[in-house]
């Protein structure tokens, strides 16, 4: 991989890293109400499942952390101002966690788990139908994948040959219980074979792994030979979601995965690599926490949505009907 | 120019002329080439395979596709085939469909068309008849149409795909399969969400009916008429927006309420109408709101039964003699 684009995959790492451990900071200061689930220890996927998009590529992301979405192109700015629901949030506040950037074309987070599979489908048939050579990217987690929809919207997407990429992130963990209480097979890529779709598994906290894995799927899509499923393996570090009292992880496995943090993982192949000093790394990191610090900063400062807001973008025209 | 046309042409009408006049409509669901009632047949000689798509049967996943398309540039006619089967979408269509314009601050907005055949009549029991309009009438964000007549099907249809919300649009079999005919001009033409229309004048008793009940309602004016009773019929033709000013002057006028809806009773409707009516006009009425609905009861396959079930002209005729 290009020195360049490693060192850029890691600074989103750590822009993630650092935006979700602020996050949790702020809760638990008590300068924010806004609940989240975290991804700490999955950025990896989330970076090398984005890294290969293009802008005009469509994102449908998850629930989970920031990472896709810094992957696509957010700014800790655009994330901050939003979560903390103000006026001059990417939604006005509408939306927080339901990120939407549609510059960016990321539509919508979905909060019902697994709506979004179908959604992304119609999207990639808009793109099919319309001869654009967008790709649509469909991330979810092993978790969603328990969803009904999933198999209409995949069956669906192969039938029609459509240009889009179905993303798994198997974290181990379906909220609150390990994934393997729900799954009668280690592996959920292996669903994709019902479809005739093809499919790879990937280590997931390898950044350089998942972002080639990306890449070939992406590129599948875009040629139009129809769909791809990627499945990413990884373990998510953090609980379920800011209030999980926790005590089902179990304490060699969170062990294990420490020592494959894929941060840490990414900055050693940087070290060896002489493409980052460990002063620069110092500096780099930094320099990532000053820029989530400044956009926490203002995006307190920023204003709150206004009583017109709150009537506003139910219909094309202002108003309740 | 008028012509005669059935309400299943007008509807049929619409959709060939707008995927005419614009190349991003296209039309989606079970068996669309076809045509399960035949709303969509022939299209598919026009205007090709890659525009009419055939969907595998799964409501859910097929409303969120056309969703998606929505978003990204399309202006999909989704059918679903039975409104019975729209449940199936309950997801898509009032967790997402009618929110997402808003949960985005404006920046998505999803120019949906949904069409859904209702009601009973036809003997297919309890899973192929009912009147769900009530269910998704809660959802925030959408607009709900029910045309009674072939003019506002084609009229009210073509606004529904020009317009940048997502429709529901309402059809009853009893019109599609019924053969009901009406005057459609041969000139281009569309009709604004929410306004009802008059289609009885009236002075005893306002009866603001929906769909094809409206027909019953007409039934009912003509007996009443003959023991001197005169009522006014109105014809809702969209339920969101619904058109409150045109039932207020009645009511205004009349000082007597009767609703008229084929979906069952509790939370329906006709629900919605009396309460407006009771917090918003109180002093204007005589006597209290009645409405007629179908019962809480689901609607057996015997014809028996589901006639016992069926609102009819008989169930108005009693209802506006009790606000007398």
């Amino acid at each position: 991989m290009e020195k360049e684009t490693l060192l850029n995959l890691y600074r989103k790492m750590l822009m993630v890293r650092f935006i979700e451990k602020t996050h949790e900071r702020l809760l638990m200061e008590g300068k924010i109400q806004l609940m989240s689930h975290f991804g700490t220890g999955q950025e990896a996927v989330a970076i090398g499942v984005t890294g290969p998009l293009r802008k005009e590529d469509i994102l449908f992301g998850t629930h989970r952390g920031v990472g896709e979405y810094i992957g696509k192109g957010m700014s800790a700015a655009d994330i901050w101002h939003e979560y903390m629901g103000k006026r001059t949030g990417l939604s006005k506040g509408k939306g927080t966690l339901h990120l939407t950037d549609k510059n960016l074309n990321i539509p919508f987070v979905v909060s019902s788990l697994g709506s979004d599979f179908s959604i992304s489908v119609g999207a990639a048939l808009a793109s099919k139908m319309k001869k654009t050579d967008q790709v649509t990217m469909d991330f979810f987690g092993e978790g969603t994948c328990n969803q009904a929809d999933f198999h209409p919207a995949i069956n669906m997407a192969a039938v029609w040959k459509l240009p889009i990429v179905f993303a798994v992130c198997t974290n181990h963990f379906c909220e609150m219980s390990y994934y393997t209480e729900y799954y009668p097979t280690e592996d959920v890529a292996i669903r994709a074979k019902g479809y005739a779709v093809p499919f790879e598994i990937v280590d997931g906290n390898d950044i350089e792994a998942a972002y080639d894995a990306t890449e070939r799927a992406v590129n599948h899509a875009r040629s139009g030979k129809g769909p791809y499923l990627v499945e990413y393996k990884t373990f998510r570090m953090s609980l379920h979601f800011s209030g999980d009292p926790g005590g089902y992880v179990k304490q060699e496995d969170f062990d294990y995965w420490a020592q494959r943090d894929p941060i840490d993982l990414c900055q050693k192949k940087l070290f060896e690599r002489k493409i980052l000093s460990p002063e620069e790394d110092k500096k780099l990191r930094a320099e990532v926490q000053a820029e989530v610090d400044a956009a926490v900063e203002s995006a307190l400062k920023g204003p709150d949505p206004t009583p017109e807001d709150f009537i506003s973008d139910i219909y094309e025209q202002t108003g309740v009907l | 120019m008028g012509r005669t046309i059935s309400y299943l042409q007008a509807l049929n009408e619409a959709m060939a002329e707008e995927m005419r006049r614009d190349p991003a409509v296209f039309i989606l669901g079970e068996d669309v080439r076809m045509g399960a009632f035949g709303q969509t047949s022939g299209l598919v000689n026009e205007f090709g395979a890659e525009r009419l798509v055939n969907t595998p049967i799964a409501e859910n996943a097929i409303t969120g596709v056309a969703m998606g398309a929505a978003m990204f540039g399309l202006r999909p006619v989704l059918e679903l085939m039975f409104c019975d089967f729209a449940m199936l979408a309950m997801d898509e269509l009032c967790n997402q469909l009618g929110q997402w314009r808003y949960v985005s601050g404006g920046q998505y907005s999803i120019p949906v068309t949904i069409r859904t055949a209702t009601g009973g009549g036809f003997r297919m029991g309890y899973g192929h008849s009912q009147c769900l309009e009530s269910q998704i009438f809660q959802a925030p964000g959408l607009i709900l149409v029910e045309p009674s007549t072939p003019y506002d099907a084609k009229g009210l249809l073509k606004s529904a795909i020009r317009s940048n919300d997502p429709v529901l649009f309402f059809e009853h079999k009893k019109l599609i399969l019924g053969g009901v005919m009406g005057e459609v001009p041969e000139e281009e033409y569309t009709i604004p969400f929410g306004e009802a229309v008059i289609r009885k004048e009236g002075k005893d008793a306002t009866v603001a009916a929906l769909g094809f009940m409206v027909y019953e309602a007409l039934t009912a004016a003509a007996e009443l008429a003959k023991e001197g009773i005169d009522i006014e019929v109105i014809d809702l033709r969209t339920i969101v927006p619904l058109d409150k000013n045109t039932i207020f002057k009645s009511v205004e006028k009349t000082g007597r309420l009767v609703t008229v809806e084929e979906g069952r009773i509790r939370g329906g409707i006709g629900a919605e109408l009396a309460a407006l009516a009771v917090s918003e006009y109180f002093d204007l009425l005589d006597a209290p709101v009645q409405r007629v609905a179908a019962p809480m009861v689901p609607i057996g396959g015997s014809a028996v039964l589901e006639d016992m079930y069926m609102p009819n002209k008989n169930s108005v005729i009693a209802a506006v003699k009790k606000t007398l």
